[in-house]
């Protein structure tokens, strides 16, 4: 037999083109994995062969029977043995993620190294002198020392990956030199625009540019580079690259393990790391590209709003509040009215910009707590799942949360308090309203009591205050507004920014990434769709080889059944239960598996094609269609008279086979294959034969057969040999039926002569 | 253990040998872990996605609620921030829309597709275990009679044993586009907001400020806001 595991013997990863010449240790490990499985196949097959011929010697000498308790100890053995096989396959990958961070901080390093080393001293030598050469390699150095102090600190403790306190001496080495880690790196990837722009103006003269790449061919032949900035983006990926690795490792590892909690540890330092050094990245932005220029223009334009210039534009607002609010106030205060105007509107646009940001981070955090890049169906050996995994994973641990919390403190905070500072100013405008309402009841008299004095100057000082005030209050709460959009708009940009980056290497190692952006999805569709059709034609084959009908010689009640039904219906529409169902909605049946039923509707009356009407030989209702199969009944033509034909059968002489199911469609069984010698049965049988049919006699010769009696087989075959034909006894008669009528049915208790 | 004439003495007979079960369980149970993740994968991918949909729409309201506030008219400078502010809101859920819809062609319909095989592909495994009881029930019988069952077990068992590693390794030819597929469509989306967010902060952000100065500067004014006597002291 083929084995289907050779196709993949070879590694499932192509060795990236870009990164490591040699396989990782991954790859190496699976390819061993691959070949292990093989020779247990092989293994477990020749056993079984010999098992079975040995079996089938002893047949005739005793009687096997099962035992349900030994059954239930030695599937407890076998699960025991299943979790022990897990468990071993998870520290065998735990081993793997392991030895895989640190080789490839071996490679990174030597890599860095070969670039600053080798490639550096060459392009010094190159004639005319590059512009600018040092700057490329500013911070370079301080990444390769701190990375070089990670990996000796391991090689002093000289461990190997299989020691169980290496992964404890990697945490700890990791988070001892978290600080300098985060010192180093922040700088470098502060610079690292720098670094991109100065290798674009190299690019743009091209004979320069030309001869830059055939030196750093030349100085690391074995490494397929083509820019700088291949080597250069590395530690840009490396340090996003320590949480997913540090994940992996911890997501196969027990949290009974001595350094898990340590590990937890390690892998949230390097989520740390990796916020502190990006927000590290946009302070410094923002110190170097302060133009004051800009912001003098911006700032001009809000700081305007502060005069009492809006309270000015009064026409149109106090006309829309009179009409909005009804009210026609007999003393009109345009000022204070396009005030309280701007106020309303201002409230207004608070209020719902509160909830609109609420609604927005709630869906934010919705979105957070998805982790789509856990399921990797197992593939992440592939450079794209792994890229994918890598991208979703700083997306959501933590450039997305960044993005929150900065939506919160600059955005969301302020708007809260702002809010909350609204109550003021309405109050005291609506008790404005109040007592203006009062006071004009007696504004008009001549000369006012002691309390009506009283109403007057409340009026008064509530209507000043707000008219010196609001102005200011309408300003700020503007202004505010308009920085927090603007936050908004930064926060936007920068988790832009920082997706952007977490790019930069990625598109250089897939190779459809670098098509087209039409090319690509073009690409895309067509493999997804070419991956439906060979999907599509595996599921026929599954369908169509597998699912035989259950194999099971019908009983007499199922016979009758089956006659009633396809009287009825025709035997084009007999199914047959593959599974017990119990009905759960009205109309639905409940059948057992093995049952016959016919088909009246492929649907239900909602058009529900998983449901189908059946009859069941009298109660009709719905089953799932999913627990459906059609059954094949045997022909019921009965082979010719004994007498009259004579034909070459397979049978050696001795005991017939007796039909065992009507149809079958046999898959290995090929008529080529030679018929097995033939053994005489047993004198005390343990099984019965019944007749499994119907059947009528049509000579003299033949006796008539009803469904389910027992018989006694005479002989089986007729004069001339023909094993077509059996003679048998039933009811008193002697006569031959059709040996293809007759079913065997084992008995479990001792046989008795149960015919005369 | 071909030394072993007989095997009598043993009340439980093997039909299948351990090594041959093990090996189909352990094929079996790799494609059952399988379909697990796919499913769970494609139930999660269609969360998120909704959650991001809605996400944009969100932040579309912001802008637009904003701008159909007359508020905004009152002063020219700020009307016209909003209004690029709006523009870029709906520029980026345009954007967000093109990206999801290039996902669930890409991603999100071929998992659900791969997941509709394995109901055949159980029936199949629970069809080789209704041959296996058989062959078993009917081991009294001489060979003759065995052969039939015997046999129909054996070819359930070996196509199994065929099909589902290759069904298993096809995991990789199939979903290697989608893969691919979920990373372009995030650059590109990515790109596109770097580029509209950056012109629109240039143009409606005060530059040169760091989280820390927003936040005094923030506090400053509402400092400012609560020194007004209009304003409640709470």
């Amino acid at each position: 037999m083929e084995s289907p595991l050779t196709a993949e013997s070879a590694p499932p990863t192509p060795a990236p083109r870009n990164h490591t010449p040699s396989p990782s240790p991954r790859a190496e490990a699976q390819e061993v994995r691959m070949e292990e499985k093989e020779g247990t196949v092989e293994e477990g097959e020749t056993a079984d062969t010999e098992e079975d011929s040995i079996y089938l010697s002893l047949s005739e000498v005793s009687v096997f029977v099962e035992e349900p308790a030994e059954d239930a100890s030695e599937k407890a053995v076998a699960e025991e043995a299943a979790a022990e096989e897990r468990a071993e396959r998870e520290a065998q990958r735990q081993l793997l993620a392991t030895e895989e961070l640190v080789y490839t901080e071996r490679n990174y390093l030597r890599l860095l190294q070969v670039c600053t080393c080798t490639i550096r001293s060459n392009l010094q030598k190159h004639q005319p002198q590059l512009t600018n050469l040092d700057s490329m390699f500013l911070y370079i150095e301080e990444v390769i020392d701190v990375s070089g102090r990670l990996l000796s600190l391991l090689d002093q403790k000289q461990l190997t990956p299989h020691d169980p306190l290496f992964l404890e001496t990697l945490c700890e080495a990791f988070l001892s030199l978290s600080t300098d880690i985060e010192s180093a790196y922040k700088e470098y990837l502060a610079n690292y625009n720098n670094v991109t722009a100065l290798e674009n103006s190299y690019k743009q003269k091209e004979a320069l540019w030309t001869e830059i790449v055939k030196v750093i061919k030349s100085s690391a032949p074995e490494v397929n580079a083509a820019s700088l900035s291949f080597f250069l983006v590395m530690p840009v990926q490396r340090i996003a690259r320590y949480p997913l690795l540090f994940q992996t490792v911890m997501k196969h590892t027990e949290p009974g393990h001595p350094a898990y909690s340590l590990l937890e540890q390690t892998a949230h330092t390097a989520i740390a790391l990796n916020c502190r050094i990006n927000e590290y990245k946009r302070f410094r932005e923002v110190a170097d590209k302060y133009k004051k220029t800009e912001t003098l223009t911006i700032r001009d334009k809000m700081n305007r709003l502060n005069s009492h210039s809006i309270a000015k534009k009064t026409a149109r607002l106090s006309q829309f509040i009179k009409h909005e609010t009804g009210i026609a106030p007999k003393l009109v205060d345009e000022e204070f009215d396009a005030l309280e105007g701007f106020f309303y509107l201002l409230e207004n646009g608070i209020t719902v910009l509160h909830e609109n940001v609420e609604t927005y981070l709630d869906h934010l955090q919705r979105f957070l707590s998805y982790r789509p890049e856990e399921f990797d169906l197992d593939m992440d050996s592939e450079k794209p799942v792994i890229c994918y995994k890598e991208i979703t994973t700083a997306l959501r641990q933590w450039i997305l949360p960044t993005f929150e919390k900065r939506m919160r403190t600059l955005v969301h905070k302020p708007l809260c308090a702002l809010k909350e500072l609204l109550a003021g100013p309405r109050n005291l405008i609506s008790k404005r309203l109040d007592k203006l309402l009062d006071y004009e009841l007696i504004e008009e008299k001549p000369s006012l009591s002691y309390d009506e004095q009283a109403v007057a100057n409340t009026y008064k000082t509530i209507n000043t205050l707000l008219l010196n005030e609001l102005p200011q209050f309408n300003g700020l709460a503007l202004t505010l507004l308009w920085g927090m959009l603007g936050a908004f708009s930064c926060l936007h940009k920068d988790l832009a920014a920082d997706m952007e980056q977490l790019f930069q290497g990625f598109t250089q190692q897939l190779p459809p990434g670098s098509l087209e952006p039409n090319a690509f999805w073009e690409w895309a569709e067509c493999s997804v769709l070419e991956g439906a059709r060979r999907l599509e034609s595996l599921c026929w084959n599954v369908k169509d080889q597998l699912n035989d009908s259950i194999v099971q010689p019908l009983s007499p009640g199922s016979q009758n059944r089956l006659k009633v039904l396809t009287d009825k219906h025709g035997s084009g529409k007999i199914y047959q239960l593959t599974g017990h169902v119990v009905g759960t909605r009205d109309l639905d049946l409940s059948l057992n598996r093995g049952e016959l039923v016919a088909i009246i509707s492929e649907m239900d009356t909602r058009g529900d094609k998983r449901r189908w009407l059946v009859d069941a030989g009298g109660p009709r209702g719905y089953v799932p269609s999913s627990k459906l199969v059609r059954y094949h009944q045997v022909t019921m033509d009965p082979p010719p008279s004994p007498h009259l034909t004579v034909t070459t059968m397979d049978c050696a002489g001795g005991v017939r086979r007796y039909s065992y199911h009507p149809d079958v469609r046999r898959l290995s069984y090929t008529p080529d294959t030679p018929q097995p010698q033939l053994v005489r049965a047993m004198s005390v049988p343990c099984f019965q034969v019944f007749a499994g049919y119907d059947f009528r006699a049509r000579s003299s010769h033949e006796v008539s057969l009803r469904a389910g009696e027992p018989i006694r087989v005479l002989e089986p075959h007729d004069k001339k040999g023909s094993c077509d034909w059996s003679l048998v006894e039933v009811r008193g008669q002697r006569g031959y039926v059709p040996s293809n009528y007759l079913a065997v049915m084992p008995t479990s208790t001792t046989p008795t002569a149960t015919y005369r | 253990m071909s030394w072993m004439p007989f095997k009598i003495g043993q009340p439980k007979k093997q039909i299948v040998s351990k090594t041959v079960e093990r090996d189909f369980e352990r094929e079996y149970n790799k494609l059952q872990k399988l379909e697990d993740q796919t499913k769970k994968l494609h139930k999660d991918m269609k969360k998120s996605t909704e959650a991001d949909i809605a996400m944009s729409k969100a932040a579309v309201k912001i802008s637009g609620d904003l701008l159909s506030n007359p508020l905004c008219e009152q002063d020219q400078a700020f009307l016209e921030s909003m209004t690029a502010l709006d523009t870029a809101m709906k520029r980026m859920d345009s954007f967000n829309q093109e990206k999801l819809n290039q996902i669930s062609k890409t991603v999100i319909d071929p998992l659900k597709k791969y997941s509709s095989v394995f109901p055949s592909l159980n029936m199949a495994v629970k069809r080789r275990e209704q041959a296996l009881q058989d062959y078993k029930r009917l081991q009294s019988k001489a060979r003759e009679e065995l052969r039939p069952v015997r046999e129909d077990f054996e070819a359930k068992n070996k196509q199994l044993l065929d099909e589902m590693p290759k069904f298993y390794h096809s995991r990789i030819d199939y979903f290697q586009p989608s893969f691919e597929a979920l990373i372009r469509a995030q650059v590109v989306y990515f790109t596109e907001m770097h580029n509209i967010f950056s012109e629109l902060t240039d143009q409606i952000d005060q530059a040169g400020l760091t989280d820390e100065q927003r936040e005094r500067e923030n506090e400053a004014k509402l400092s400012e806001l609560r020194a007004l006597s209009i304003v409640a002291d709470d």
